[in-house]
């Protein structure tokens, strides 16, 4: 999987972008792999003014395309310029870094649409995790940040706290087949090589059970350069992982996510995403 | 089917409400118009105009597109009214969505590739002058002050919006009915003969209900409908998808055509279930809605769930609306529809084009089915072009002295109308050693150019030449290797005999 071509990090310019381009450092430097900036350039395919007339004049589907098109015709060189500025900034700042490999890109469409597209390319996935248009509400997660993640079947990075060099992982696991394909991805260490703390968290109706789990998980591992802890917990998954994160003072929570379709997702809510939306951590997402 | 994206439906709130409203209100004399071309109450397109824009807003694969009853399928049922009664026609209408359904299942969708420019142009054109036909018996043999209404009503549209302030908020359309029905009731009196709506049939009075359509569920009743429900299907997707197009066009985003054609029939089925006919995506509306500013699927829904409320709770006032009134709004919809640059376009397109547009419109116009009009348009369409291809085959040759070899060049297309003029290429008479036919440059399609290759070779070593063909690109060698008979001795010595 690591074979493939970049880092894909998408910048919105939200107050997260500054730290998701630190963390895209972060792990580009320990994994070697290029970082391709991508802003997307969202039309809102609306007119600003709109005519209420309710009346059709002769040729009026040639005038309205005209009109339209000139529109967003203007729309787009404005969005295309900003997007420019932004892109180009973090293209500076990656540079600085030192890491020579970066790509600044714009492209048409929404995020998801951008992924889908480019998925072939794409190695890893980075988002903010609190998108431009819902940056005041505490809960609100990026707006198409589901989409996004379900557009692709590479692991996806989600930053939400401001950056910190990241030092303990919570591998949130609980011996489903997700979690099983990404505990396989984490012991093959590819995504990121420098040792780091990692304390596999599983929750489950039965203690015992849950420290069984943990412990397997362990095991499998224990063979990589990180140090690992096992621990069991019994209760609220959600809110067990959320407290084990807060007095554990975790950085990033490693898990499996979206392992049930839209559907259900539809009816029930995502674990995934009320997951993200309840804890303050940084998230590495495997599919 | 049902799930669409968040955006899709919350994206434009404000303009998909103002928007729908206002096409809520241009639907009302709509489908009041398309009722009477159907010869049923007026409450029958008004059910569904409210049935299919309402569905089709969760259904249908065009986020911004109105579809409701239409002219083009109001057109194909007259016959059907006529002869076995409304009930018949909602039966059809749930039989045209099952149709629909399974066209949208066997991606029939794609056959519209087939649809040129000239044809399109052909089919809004006949659309507009059927619209346009529809309202004469309104204004033949009428008094002259049904001719004023109408005139007033036509300044009204065209000129309120350029009332300052107000003529950009109200829907001219709307300020035009209320005008004319108030000027109708306060100067209007029994001898002026001015119609109005009640006198076209009943109104909705209560919300719409389900009812099963009372029909005998028997062979005979399927083979009375099944022709009906064939025409109003094809002409349904058949407009629906042209304006999908006009809205991907107008509005620079992508459309799902699997499931309008899938939307569309279910849209007609629930539709034909609380009493209404079977309609289609509607040019006209959905220009109307992109251009006040709907773009998402709230839009058609407000335009449905408005129009009932208002026809619902509004029937008295409506009864009283004047048709010259609705007549006025028809004419804006027909001259609107009408493509008039086309009429220009006459002397700078290729005649071939011209000749595929007005054959479109003739025999949409004569016919009164557009699928009719569409077919027509393709077949000529597609004889132009075989005519064209035919233009650019050619075969060149040389001759090497010192050899005694002929080369012949086939370039272009060769198949079935292109192969007589290849035959004619060749010079039978001269008698030389060797002949090369080089083919590297050209395309044998079909069978009849297999034959007619063989004909050639056949006939030239008959006059005693060595024949070598050259160059076959892959694809025509397949047509070679499974067709032709000059590599094949057995063959050769029955066709021989045969001369």
């Amino acid at each position: 999987m690591m074979n493939k071509k970049y880092i894909l990090v998408g910048i919105d310019g939200s107050a997260i972008s500054d730290s998701l381009v630190q963390y895209a450092i972060w792990l580009a430097k320990s994994n070697g792999l290029t970082i391709k900036i991508l802003h997307t350039i969202e039309h809102s395919h609306k007119s600003e003014h709109s005519h209420h007339e309710g009346n059709l004049t002769p040729n009026i589907r040639r005038e309205l395309l005209k009109e339209l098109s000139e529109e967003e015709r203007r729309e787009s060189k404005q969005l295309i310029a900003k997007g420019k500025e932004l892109i180009n900034a973090a293209k500076e700042t990656v540079l600085k870094a030192g890491i020579e490999n970066v790509i600044a890109k714009l492209r048409h469409g929404t995020l998801p649409e951008a992924i889908e597209d480019l998925k072939d390319e794409i190695s890893l996935v980075m988002l903010g995790s609190k998108g431009k248009s819902h940056s005041d509400s505490d809960t609100g997660l990026g707006f198409h940040l589901e989409e996004s993640i379900r557009a692709t079947d590479t692991p996806v990075y989600i930053a939400q706290k401001q950056f910190t060099q990241p030092k303990k992982v919570m591998f949130a696991y609980n011996g489903s087949p997700t979690s099983k394909r990404a505990l396989n991805m984490i012991s093959q260490g590819n995504i990121y090589k420098e040792p780091l703390d990692i304390h596999v968290v599983c929750v489950h109706s039965d203690i015992k059970q849950a420290e069984k789990l943990a412990n397997e998980a362990k095991s499998i591992l224990s063979q990589t350069n990180n140090s690992i802890i096992a621990k069991g917990l019994t209760g609220d998954t959600i809110e067990q992982l959320t407290e084990y994160q807060q007095h554990n003072n975790i950085d990033i929570t490693a898990m499996g996510a979206f392992s049930h379709g839209k559907l259900h997702g539809f009816f029930f809510g995502s674990f995934t995403t009320k997951m993200i939306q309840q804890s303050e951590t940084n998230f590495l997402l495997m599919r | 089917m049902l799930f669409s994206p968040k955006s899709d439906w919350l994206g434009n709130i404000k303009g998909d409400v103002l928007a729908g409203i206002v096409v809520a209100l241009a639907l009302i004399p709509e489908a009041i118009a398309f009722s009477v071309i159907a010869g049923v109450d007026p409450k029958v397109g008004l059910y569904a105009s409210f049935a299919i824009a309402v569905m089709i807003a969760f259904v249908g694969g065009r986020s911004g597109m109105i579809s409701a009853a239409t002219a083009a399928t109001a057109l194909l049922m007259v016959t059907l009214v006529k002869e076995f009664g409304l009930q018949y026609l909602l039966a059809a209408s749930v039989l045209a969505g099952v149709l629909q359904i399974l066209a949208g299942y066997l991606n029939l969708h794609k056959f519209m590739s087939f649809v040129s420019k000239s044809v399109m142009t052909g089919f809004l054109n006949a659309l507009a002058i059927l619209i346009f036909m529809a309202q004469l018996p309104e204004l033949i043999n009428v008094s002259w002050q049904v001719y004023a209404l109408v005139a007033l009503g036509l300044a009204i549209i065209y000129l309120f919006p350029y009332v300052p302030y107000v003529g950009k908020i109200l829907p001219s359309p709307l300020v035009n009915i209320i005008t004319i029905t108030a000027v109708a009731f306060y100067f209007g009196d029994e001898s002026m003969n001015i119609r109005t709506i009640s006198d076209m049939g009943e109104l909705p009075d209560t919300l719409p209900l389900f009812l099963w359509p009372e029909v005998p569920l028997n062979i005979e009743t399927f083979k009375i409908i099944l022709p009906y429900s064939i025409s109003i299907a094809i002409v349904g997707l058949l407009e629906s998808l042209m304006t999908a197009n006009v809205v991907d066009e107008l509005t620079d985003t992508e459309s799902d055509k699997k499931r309008e054609c899938k939307g569309q029939g279910i849209a007609n089925i629930g539709s034909g279930l609380i009493g209404g006919m079977a309609g289609c995506a509607m040019i006209g509306q959905s220009i109307i809605n992109i251009k006040s500013g709907g773009r998402g699927r709230l839009s058609t829904l407000v335009a449905g769930v408005f129009l009932l409320i208002l026809v619902v709770f509004l029937s008295d006032i409506l009864k009283i609306v004047p048709m010259a009134a609705l007549v006025a709004v028809m004419i804006m919809v027909s001259i609107g529809t009408f493509s008039w640059t086309s009429i220009k376009e006459l002397k700078t397109n290729p005649k071939s084009s011209s000749i595929v547009m007005i054959a479109t419109v003739i025999v949409v116009v004569w016919t009164h089915n557009l699928a009719f009009g569409v077919f027509t348009g393709i077949l000529i369409g597609s004889l132009f072009l075989a005519q064209r291809l035919s233009q650019f085959m050619f075969v060149k040759s040389e001759y090497d002295e010192e050899n005694d070899t002929r080369t012949y060049h086939v370039v272009g297309q060769v198949f079935f109308n292109s192969s007589e003029k290849f035959i004619s290429y060749f010079d039978f008479k001269e008698a030389v050693d060797n002949i090369i036919i080089n083919v590297k440059r050209s395309h044998f399609y079909d069978i009849t150019s297999v034959a007619a290759l063989d004909k050639v070779v056949i006939k030239l070593r008959r006059e005693g030449a060595d024949v070598k063909i050259i160059g076959l690109n892959r694809a025509s060698e397949t047509m070679m290797d499974k067709f032709a008979i000059h590599d094949n001795p057995e063959e050769i010595e029955k066709f021989m005999q045969g001369h």
